[in-house]
């Protein structure tokens, strides 16, 4: 039975576009050079985490189960192999775990922690994509409202998160220190988002695809 | 070779066509250089009285050139043909003068300009009010404010938001060295220049600065500047708003010096910049005199012949005679006779001027008299003569014989006034300066401060000086290096000027109001005659003058005539210019394109479309849509031939009879975990949850603290201390704010967190007398029977292979399942559904099926059987309020408000037509006799009608006074196409009121 | 356009990630059965509108998802400072 489960990813439909817009003819053209390259995540496990950041007992379970620090600095995410702790309010956290199932690390979490806290499964309703070349920052600084180039100031310009404005949508972007940055939209703003990157990202030669 | 280019100027040529005309430009001229290199000179005629114009300056203050720049969809209106770059192949024709600039229908208006006096339009246009669209067209038209394209914009605009440490407006002498000692502490800079070089007023210039001419040193500045990584350089760029927290915005056009349209690149972008410190270098406006028929093709800014003749190559005429209050402009009389073309004459309004300048024109021969004005010129469309007469030391009088000279060309300049419009944007009121007779930038209302010309400062040493202090105090306040100016200063020739005089009106040997017209405003036409009637008739106040008499009203926003106009003014009201103030410059500097405005947000980027996991499935089968706040939802699935009425008469009668199969997915949805979290929920809606079961469901509504309803939608017991809060799809994002609002501003010690999860689930709905069928096909872990899962009950099972989510709550009355998954499954579950339905016929529905059937059932919507003001008890619901509850739930005391127990309040019921087909429309208003006169007596308002198929007949919810109380009566509805429709007043339930088909 | 410091997040940030809440400090009484129907309007209806210094509500919609407290002048748009639900302004119409 479970062969015959389709699962859709919120980019699925888009594996494989083009976009340059010095170029119209190559729409649907792979040889192309593109500066800014899309790339999906899909299926990865996604999960919205509150808890007392003050409470070391709850971080220290966290960490047991995810071997991930909790980020208690504001704008700051911990990555250890597959697994991110997104910071993303005083109390509250975004799980990723590239190739996991949330609902497994839901139980295991649920069974670990203690006292008022809140675990919930959110895979279904979210994606990560990760936009990588010389376009990137600038398509950034087309979409949203933050200051990413002030992350280069700070002291630790990696491990940065920020929740804002993007496009008309919304985006939790963060950094990576290859330079690329990986953005988590919602699913029902997926179509929208993905229209909005390949036109804003058609003067770099645009292509989306996935991991 | 053109007849006015000088032959030590050259270029690759360009064509380009004028009004349809042929001419030849070369490379870096501008549209006005190129049209003056070709001798044009009427460029368009005026505003009221339609006089030739031709033009007069070379930048943005630019009152006569305007132009339409092209045709069709990329077209661009009132454009300055000062600030258009010229292109191969570049058409552009005047925006004034219809039917043509040489021959005017208006001209012969123009004879009898007497006619048109300062408050024209309120005086002649006001009455009759219903011929005000008439007029508007013929003013229009024969005023000629350009024509907007009629076809969509092909362009592609773009916008960036930038943040930077410092903003640097204005690439002059003063902008660059404040760039370059910002730049030089590390700190972000971005540098804006409206012009396609930067250097501003240096391009022109024939000082020499540190040994370089003025355009090689700008060139070094320009690349020690390029070669920073931490700078950004916007040529062509204009700083066109500034706001609040020093927000600023510019416009960058990019690709419109090579041509209208540009297929695969950015045309125009809007940069949206928050600066940590601002530096305004925006320069400045040399004023024109006032003096009759000032406004004759042939009358320039002595600026601007400076600049067409050093930058541009372009001499404008052959004998020049130069009118001037101040030592200042006696440059251009030297770059005149360098150019090798006579100048006839410098007129000096001041007696003896003695400045070096002087001497140096004098030495060369150029006659220089002094103590005159220059009251006059003369010519049809181009100036023939100047007549020049001894005037008095106050500059009020004519004291002598009136004489001409024969000449061509007049500049003209009654010194400079700082550009202070960014800072005016910011709500600094400008100041009036008499030492530099002009207004000054106010005190700064935002981290920013104005340097060089455009706070008064007009000597280029002093421009340099203070441009680098700029720089390095904002770099400084920004948190960039210590505020030491690295830059030494330059060694500047320049000349000592002596003061110059405050002239705003040239008198005339006969009155104001007798002499030919002086022009305050070129581009609407406001004469110094004007403003002092506007005095006589009683206008005081400035803003009020400006309003009346239209000054400062144009495209150029006044950048020339203001300050002559205030002055006039002041004078006039006897009183200072000081006293009398200026009016308030506002965004946009310069006008700006809507399409730089809409960016990318334009077609299918307008507004975010959102999609649930099953919308392609819906789109192969050839649903229509409806928008539900930016959700696209099936609204019908027609099958072929089929027309909306038809299709939902279909899926309504296949619901009831059978089985169907909604999309439920958009319905909000939050996840609420916490030891409080039912006292929280409960204190939220009206009913109470303590003793909601895992496994139970209920529907709740909610209130604002006025006791209105807000939104409503079931909440389900997960499991101890966790529900699921099921909200409108319109009010899911305000619900979450409602309930974060109240748990961290007022219930802090209540122990609840909420997570959207609308996204995370995808629904489908599967309702109808064969819903369990379809459902026990792909479920085989959860009974279904009646017994062990019943209405308002929810299971976990597994569904078509997915661990899935089955809640038994019911939109249609019947018997209904919704089967929730994470959406990566939406597609797979509602494909599978689809499958085992198939036998039972199942029957995909969408949103006008829903809202029919909910209708027959007297379910309300939010937002559209109610307003914002009804209460519970209006919409006939008082079961939903909990009356044993504890706490006093959020609304609970406005319920008790007089006016909520008020007699005659709107209530909810249903309306049955006489005639069964009748349809209401939705928002008819209801009354109670028919035959009463107009205006009629209200009672109520339809708010949701349709036909049902099922009942074969219309049905109607409607709010009407007293309502409940009023079953059986029969009310009325006038319609717009003037029929009344009688209707019955009836139970909102139509079908099925004891409620049992739901719960088999 | 505000620039808006979230006191949470702990960063300028630009104002269309916040939605306004409407005035601060207005405490919700504890026995609203209590109140007249005067008192109780007075409570839901009635607000400072203050010319100059206010305190004010910013929910940060999109970002942390908290709300918070500014004072602003309401003349000059100025925000003087911002803190946390639950404690107290230290720019106050009486400083100033």
């Amino acid at each position: 039975m479970s062969n015959s489960i389709k699962r859709e990813s919120p980019l699925q439909y888009f594996h494989g576009w083009f976009n340059k817009s010095s170029a119209p003819e190559s729409l649907f053209n792979d040889q192309i050079d593109c500066d800014l390259v899309i790339k999906e995540a899909p299926l990865s496990a996604h999960l919205n985490l509150r808890g007392d950041a003050e409470d070391s007992e709850f971080c220290a379970a966290v960490t047991a189960v995810l071997d991930v620090p909790v980020p208690k600095v504001p704008g700051t995410y911990h990555r250890n192999g597959n697994t991110s702790i997104y910071w993303l309010g005083p109390s509250e956290w975004l799980i990723l775990e590239v190739g996991g199932d949330g609902a497994v690390i839901e139980a295991t979490l649920r069974a670990s922690l203690k006292g008022h806290i809140s675990v919930v499964d959110v895979s279904g309703g979210q994606t990560c994509i990760n936009l990588r070349g010389a376009g990137a920052a600038t398509v950034l600084k087309k979409s949203s409202v933050y200051d990413f180039e002030g992350w280069n100031d700070a002291q630790s310009a990696y491990g940065r998160v920020v929740q804002t404005t993007f496009a008309k949508a919304s985006a939790a972007v963060s950094n990576r220190p290859d330079g690329s940055y990986d953005l988590v939209i919602r699913r029902s703003f997926a179509d929208y988002l993905a229209q909005w990157l390949l036109d804003a990202g058609g003067e770099f030669g645009c292509r989306i695809e996935s991991s | 070779m053109s007849r006015n280019r000088l032959k030590t100027h050259t270029g690759a040529a360009i064509d380009f066509t004028f009004n349809g005309r042929a001419y030849q430009g070369i490379a870096g001229d501008t549209l006005a250089s190129a049209l003056l290199a070709n001798g044009v000179d009427v460029v368009g005629r005026s505003f009221k009285y339609a006089r030739p114009r031709g033009i007069f300056g070379h930048g943005a203050e630019e009152p006569n050139g305007i132009i339409q720049l092209g045709s069709g969809a990329g077209t661009i209106p009132n454009l300055k043909a000062t600030q258009v770059e010229l292109y191969q192949g570049l058409e552009a024709s005047s925006v004034n003068g219809w039917p043509s600039v040489n021959f005017d229908v208006m001209g012969i208006i123009g004879a009898f300009g007497r006619l048109m006096p300062p408050g024209f339009y309120y005086k002649t246009f006001m009455y009759p009010k219903k011929l005000w669209m008439t007029y508007e067209h013929f003013i229009r038209k024969a005023a000629g404010l350009g024509a907007t394209p009629v076809e969509a914009d092909p362009d592609r605009y773009d916008k960036l938001h930038q943040h930077c440490d410092v903003l640097v407006v204005g690439a002059g002498p003063t902008g660059l060295v404040a760039a370059r000692e910002a730049a030089r502490t590390g700190a972000r800079v971005i540098i804006a220049d409206e012009q396609s070089e930067f250097g501003g007023s240096l391009l022109a210039s024939k000082q020499t600065i540190d040994g370089l001419q003025a355009p090689a040193w700008v060139a070094g500045l320009v690349a020690e500047l390029r070669a920073y990584s931490n700078v950004q350089l916007l040529p062509r760029s204009t700083v066109f708003g500034y706001y609040d927290h020093n927000f600023l915005t510019i416009l960058e056009r990019c690709t419109d010096h090579l041509g209208l349209t540009s297929e695969y690149a950015v045309r125009q972008r809007m940069h949206r910049v928050r600066a940590t410190q601002v530096v305004l270098a925006t320069g400045a406006f040399e004023r024109p005199l006032v003096f009759a028929h000032n406004d004759i093709p042939g009358v320039m800014l002595a600026s601007a012949v400076s600049t067409y003749v050093n930058r541009y190559g372009v001499a404008p005429g052959n004998k020049l005679v130069l009118f001037t209050t101040n030592d200042n402009a006696y440059q251009s009389a030297l770059d005149w006779h360098h150019s090798g073309r006579e100048v006839v004459a410098v007129i000096d309004s001041r007696s003896n001027p003695s400045g070096a300048i002087v001497a140096v024109v004098k030495a060369l021969g150029i006659e220089v008299i002094d103590g005159h004005g220059l009251i006059e010129a003369q010519g049809n469309k181009r100036v023939k003569r100047a007549l020049i007469a001894p005037i008095n030391q106050a500059g009020t009088e004519v004291t002598g014989a009136v004489r001409p000279l024969n000449c061509d060309l007049i500049a003209c300049s009654g010194g400079w006034s700082p550009a202070v419009h960014l800072s005016s944007h910011t709500g600094a009121k400008p100041i009036w300066d008499e030492s530099i007779v002009g207004f000054r930038p106010g005190d700064s209302k935002q981290q920013e401060r104005s340097a060089g010309a455009c706070r008064g400062t007009f000597d280029l040493s002093g421009c340099l000086a203070e441009g680098a202090r700029a720089g390095a105090d904002a770099a400084k306040l920004s948190g960039q290096g210590e505020g030491n100016i690295q830059f030494s200063a330059c060694t500047v020739e320049e000349y000592q000027e002596q003061p110059q005089q405050a002239l705003f009106l040239v008198p005339h040997s006969k009155s104001t109001s007798r002499a030919p017209s002086q022009f305050v405003d070129f581009q609407l036409d406001v004469s110094a005659s004007a403003i002092e009637l506007a005095v006589r008739e009683g206008f005081e106040s400035v803003e009020h003058v400006k309003r009346y008499t239209a000054l400062g009203f144009g495209t150029d926003q006044g950048k020339l005539g203001n300050i002559n106009g205030m002055a006039i003014l002041a004078n006039a009201l006897d009183q200072s210019i000081a006293e009398t103030g200026t009016t308030i410059f506002r965004p946009s500097y310069t006008p700006t394109t809507f399409g730089a405005i809409a960016g990318r947000d334009v077609n299918d980027l307008f507004d975010p479309e959102r999609y649930t996991a099953m919308h392609r499935w819906h789109v192969e089968k050839g649903a229509e849509f409806e928008n539900v706040g930016q959700w696209k939802r099936p609204w019908y699935f027609p099958l072929k031939g089929e027309a909306l009425q038809d299709a939902v008469n279909r899926e309504g009668l296949a619901v009831r009879k059978s089985v169907g199969i909604l999309d439920a997915t958009t319905l909000g949805k939050i996840d609420i975990q916490g030891p409080d979290a039912a006292e929280f929920i409960t204190r939220i809606y009206t009913n109470s949850y303590l003793k909601l079961a895992p496994g139970k469901c209920r529907y709740g509504v909610m209130l604002k603290e006025d006791g209105m309803i807000f939104d409503d939608g079931v909440c389900a017991c997960l499991g101890d201390n966790h529900y699921l809060m099921f909200t409108t799809t319109g009010g899911a994002a305000g619900v979450l704010a409602w309930l974060e609002l109240w748990q961290q501003t007022e219930w802090p010690e209540l122990q609840v967190y909420f997570t959207s999860v609308t996204d995370h689930w995808t629904t489908a709905t599967v309702t109808g007398p064969n819903a369990r069928k379809v459902i026990a096909k792909v479920c085989s872990d959860i009974d279904l029977s009646n017994d062990a899962f019943g209405f308002m009950d929810w299971r976990d099972g597994t569904v078509a292979g997915v661990k899935a989510r089955i809640f038994r709550i019911s939109f249609t009355g019947e018997l209904s399942y919704e089967v929730n998954v994470p959406a990566h499954y939406g597609r797979h579950i509602w494909e599978a559904l689809i499958a085992a339905g198939e036998e039972f016929n199942i029957t995909p529905y969408g949103t006008e099926t829903m809202h029919v059937l909910r209708a027959e059932k007297g379910f309300i919507i939010v937002g559209q059987d109610t307003d914002g003001s009804m209460t519970p008890a209006d919409m006939n619901m008082d079961w939903v309020v909990g009356k044993n509850k504890t706490f006093s739930f959020i609304g609970e005391r406005s319920l008790q408000r007089s006016d909520s127990l008020r007699e005659n309040r709107k209530q909810l019921v249903g309306l049955k037509t006489l005639q069964g087909k009748d349809v209401l429309p939705e928002g008819a208003q209801v009354v109670f006799d028919a035959k009463q006169s107009i205006p009629m007596s209200m009672q109520g308002h339809v708010t949701s009608s349709y036909y049902s198929a099922n009942l074969g007949h219309s049905i109607a919810l409607a709010v009407v006074k007293g309502g409940h109380s009023r079953l059986g009566q029969i009310v009325h509805c006038p319609l717009a196409d003037g029929r009344t429709i009688a209707a019955e007043i009836v139970s909102s339930v139509f079908y099925d009121p004891k409620g049992e088909r739901q719960h088999v | 356009m505000l620039l808006i410091h979230c006191p949470h997040c702990q960063e300028h940030r630009d104002e269309e990630e916040f939605s306004y809440g409407g005035e601060a400090h207005i405490v919700r009484p504890l026995e609203p059965e209590a109140l007249n129907d005067q008192e109780w309007g007075d409570y839901l209806f009635f607000r400072t509108n203050s010319r100059g210094i206010h305190h004010e509500m910013w929910y940060h919609a999109i970002g942390c998802r908290r709300y918070f407290n500014a004072t602003r002048n309401t003349v000059t748009y100025e925000i003087l400072e911002t803190y946390k639900t639950g404690t107290q302004p230290r720019v106050t119409g009486d400083s100033l």
